[in-house]
């Protein structure tokens, strides 16, 4: 399995959360992904369609996204409200957008509507010719980790 | 000096606002969605408009399109995650004035508008 394509998504991650957050994560290596989510979790989703179709997932321990949404909000958040929620939308949002870019198609690819999870012990499904691979991060803020699926089309 | 602020995240929004401040433009009104952006437009004059790409219900492409067509001059900077050269080639050809590629900071906003418009006085 090619997971080369995962590149341009951590280099991403690297980008947006030091230019928007002054967060600098740390890469814990790579690994196939079960989709199950350990406790309680947020995870946002973008879909991306065109020459290649898959989606970008990043999920965040609560205590994250508090954090990293009261950086970009520039106010303390205690709890998981709809700013939070726009605040960790915005994040795959920027996340999928800087990686698509660097893969240079043209037309280039399609990015869908940011779409967010919140709740404990959920599994995401996925299709059974997807591969998922996860990247966990640390981070001054906290552990989040990435998740991406990718398949030519 | 007006601004318009179109953006679907609420969290762009307030971050952009929060750069005007730092060319000395204080106020801002807010759009949603290229649909909101446009009827905004036709209730009131703008100095300059900022304008995020993907949106629902029309996105900011289209709204850029539309406001052309209408005759309207105001400048636009377009504020997007869609970083490939075509995309902004499609954006300058459609009457965009510049175009500033999500993630950025604070200044490069900020820079893009003094950019736009010239600074304002005071600043």
């Amino acid at each position: 399995m090619d997971v080369s394509y995962i590149n341009p998504f951590i280099e991403a991650v690297d980008t947006v959360f030091n230019t928007m957050l002054s967060v600098k994560p740390r890469r814990n290596g790579v690994k196939v992904s079960d989709g199950q989510a350990r406790g309680e979790l947020i995870t946002s989703l973008v879909g991306i369609s065109g020459q290649v179709s898959g989606v970008v997932a990043l999920r965040f321990p609560p205590p994250t996204a508090l954090k990293l949404a009261g950086k970009l909000l520039g106010s303390e958040a205690d709890t998981i409200s709809d700013e939070v929620t726009d605040a960790i939308a915005e994040l795959v949002n920027m996340v999928a957008g800087s990686a698509k870019a660097k893969f240079q198609f043209d037309p280039p690819l399609e990015l869908g509507l940011p779409t967010v999870v919140h709740g404990t012990g959920y599994r995401l499904k996925y299709p059974t010719r997807s591969v998922w691979l996860e990247v966990p991060f640390s981070s001054d803020a906290g552990e989040f980790s990435m998740e991406v699926t990718y398949n030519p089309n | 000096m007006k601004a318009l602020v179109v953006d679907d995240s609420l969290t762009i929004r307030r971050i952009v606002i929060k750069a005007l401040g730092l060319v000395g433009i204080t106020d801002a009104r807010e759009a949603a969605d290229g649909a909101e952006a446009l009827k905004a437009t036709q209730e009131q004059d703008f100095d300059l408009i900022l304008l995020d790409w993907n949106m629902p219900k029309l996105t900011g492409i289209e709204t850029l399109r539309a406001l052309r067509q209408a005759g309207k001059k105001t400048p636009v900077i377009m504020v997007t995650t869609e970083a490939e050269k075509s995309r902004v080639i499609e954006a300058i050809k459609t009457g965009a004035n510049d175009y500033l590629i999500k993630p950025f900071s604070p200044d490069q906003l900020a820079a893009k508008v003094k950019n736009v418009i010239g600074a304002p006085a005071g600043t």
